[in-house]
């Protein structure tokens, strides 16, 4: 049975790294030299200003300025993105536009490394040590220390320019039509996908390996049932729950990590959002944005706590 | 040690040498002045005169990579080495006095990783490297400095997470409690004992950071706001990004230089590690 006491705790670490995330980024963004007027506003005349500074709570001091923004964001209010020339816009309709797409890249890229690396972790750890494996390992290792955007930008050169194949640029809604939307995202998804499914298919590989040492995987073959099923079957639910645990971590990472990846793209997913909001020095919005980076990093810890419990029961007595 | 290692092992340790002897001695070399203009725009490789070819300004290459290979080490070498310090003593602290130490610690790891870290360094860059005019800049060697510290924040939470596992474990060793219970003070046993089996894992753990911060630092550059003038692998990709279908070797070159040495670090930071597994599971 899950103790009630251990998961409240556990979700009270989190809110408090929740907390202490964005107070951080407060803090890092009072450092700015001269006055938050500067960075904040757009207004033209000084009456203006004030009153732009006074409605965002920064004539307060730090903590009293961070609480207002903490509770407009729970309240879902992320705050004004004030746009150069004097216009603005809510900095929840931003998001609305970007955090679908960084979400459906994410749930490709995420689906994608998966359905590759389950079969080449299995086959390593299958092969442990033999010609395949020390190929295969070979290459994984290799992939999965190229960094994305070298890759983006390789992929980028002969796919798009030299054989003109794919789109290099934006993104497409599904609306617009699914083939053409899938088209425009193979190359991003491709350059953030081959290094994490590297890396999936290594830490599989480990832990199939230590569970294929097991007492009820020799037990299961000596009934006569076939290697490929006992891997299946026996082994690979056991030797996931590290992967899940990488995989959730690198969610919260993939809605805005991807910076980079966003950037050459032209995806205006989150991350191109984020370099936005750091060169239009809209410092609040981009306590928005990685404050939502964060509450999306704790859902999926839980998740993937939860769904370890699920896939092996052995866990749920262990202490979290 | 050396000797121990894999083949792969081994050629990356060489290709760092030989990347640290560039940043080294690399203004000794006969090469073509690396800011000077060459007809020859966006030769590819080998064409003579220019190694690994020029750019469509007509800059030579290779003369480059070894000019920036300084920026891009150093950058690395210093942030990393800076950040394992000081991730090092908070990490042993951490694991070592454990309790409420422990728990602020680890949730002061926690919030900084959960900003991925090209953002966190994004940020303080952006806000420390600022000046309140927005229409003046700020001076190159401020920004360098903003850099290594913004990076090595980034790293300090890496290494402090890893160092504080390890501390736990062996701080549960038999012979560190044996040493507790003979009244060795906490410093000593720290010294004699924690820190010298701690070590090799901070040294495997820098070595993949080592290829976190150049990628970081190569990440920045084509963002826009890198080592500003300064040459480093990461400001000759983003120099050459809009050049890429006319001259793809001034993008190429750097990419792979870059590529090649991200690999190497972790793949020996790699060999480090199993090196060590296999030792803990002998004793």
């Amino acid at each position: 049975m899950y103790k009630l006491n251990q998961i409240i705790q556990a979700l009270f670490k989190l809110l408090l790294v929740l907390i202490g995330a964005t107070f951080l980024l407060a803090l890092i963004l009072r450092l700015l030299p001269g006055s938050p007027a500067d960075f904040y506003t757009n207004a033209f005349d000084e009456q203006g200003r004030q009153e732009q500074i006074k409605s965002l709570g920064l004539d307060r001091n730090v903590f009293s300025s961070y609480l207002h923004w903490l509770f407009d964001f729970v309240r879902g209010d992320f705050g004004p993105f004030f746009m150069s020339g004097g216009s603005t816009r809510p900095t929840s309709t931003i998001i609305w536009e970007s955090v679908p797409r960084s979400l459906l890249i994410m749930l490709y890229v995420q689906i994608l490394s998966l359905l590759i690396s389950i079969p080449l972790g299995l086959i390593t750890a299958y092969r442990a040590d033999k010609a395949a494996d020390r190929v295969i390992s070979t290459a994984l290792f290799t992939g999965s220390a190229i960094p994305g955007f070298a890759l983006a930008l390789a992929l980028g050169y002969y796919l798009g320019v030299r054989l003109q194949l794919l789109p290099t640029l934006g993104y497409v809604p599904i609306s617009e039509g699914f083939g053409e939307h899938l088209k425009h995202l193979v190359l991003p998804v491709l350059s953030l996908s081959i290094p994490l499914c590297a890396s999936y298919a290594r830490i599989l590989r480990s832990e199939i390996i230590s569970t294929l040492r097991q007492d009820f995987v020799t037990m299961a073959v000596s009934k006569g049932i076939s290697n490929s099923r006992v891997l299946v079957k026996h082994v690979l639910r056991p030797s996931s729950t590290s992967l899940i645990t990488t995989a959730a971590l690198n969610m919260g990472g993939l809605i805005g990590g991807t910076v980079i990846i966003d950037q050459i793209f032209a995806l205006g997913g989150l991350g191109q959002q984020i370099t936005f909001a750091v060169f239009a020095r809209q410092y609040l919005a981009l306590q928005s944005y990685i404050a939502l980076i964060a509450v999306a990093f704790i859902i999926f810890t839980v998740v993937s706590d939860a769904l370890i419990g699920i896939v092996d029961p052995r866990t749920r007595n262990r202490n979290a | 040690m050396l000797r121990n290692l894999g083949f792969f092992s081994k050629i990356s340790f060489a290709w760092l040498s030989l990347m640290l002897f560039f940043a080294i001695a690399g203004p000794l070399l006969p090469l073509p002045d690396p800011s000077e203009f060459s007809d020859a725009l966006g030769a590819g490789i080998f064409t003579s005169g220019h190694l690994l070819g020029t750019d469509l300004n007509g800059y030579d290459l290779f003369a480059n990579i070894v000019v920036g290979s300084r920026n891009s080490l150093f950058i690395a070498i210093i942030s990393v080495g800076l950040g394992s310090l000081l991730g090092g003593i908070l990490g042993i602290a951490a694991g070592y006095l454990r309790g409420k130490t422990d728990y602020v610690l680890t949730i002061f790891f926690n919030i900084f990783l959960s900003i991925p870290n090209l953002i966190l360094s994004l940020v303080l860059i952006a806000v420390l490297a600022t000046s309140p005019d927005p229409t003046q800049t700020v001076a190159d060697s401020r920004r360098l400095v903003v850099i290594i510290i913004s990076l090595t924040i980034v790293i300090i939470p890496i290494l402090g997470r890893i160092t504080r596992g390890s501390t736990l474990a062996w701080t549960n060793a038999e012979f560190v409690v044996a040493a507790k219970s003979m009244g060795m003070k906490d410093l000593m046993i720290i010294r004699r004992h924690i820190i010298p089996n701690v070590l090799p894992s901070i040294y495997a753990v820098a070595f993949l950071a080592i290829g976190i911060v150049i990628v970081v630092e190569g990440a920045l550059s084509l963002l826009g706001i890198g080592v500003g003038q300064g040459i480093s692998w990461g400001s000759m990709l983003a120099r050459s990004q809009g050049d890429l279908e006319y001259a793809p070797t001034s993008l190429f070159v750097p990419l792979t230089f870059l590529a090649l040495t991200v690999i190497a670090c972790n793949q020996i930071g790699d060999a480090l590690r199993q090196h060590l597994d296999s030792r803990e599971s002998k004793l």
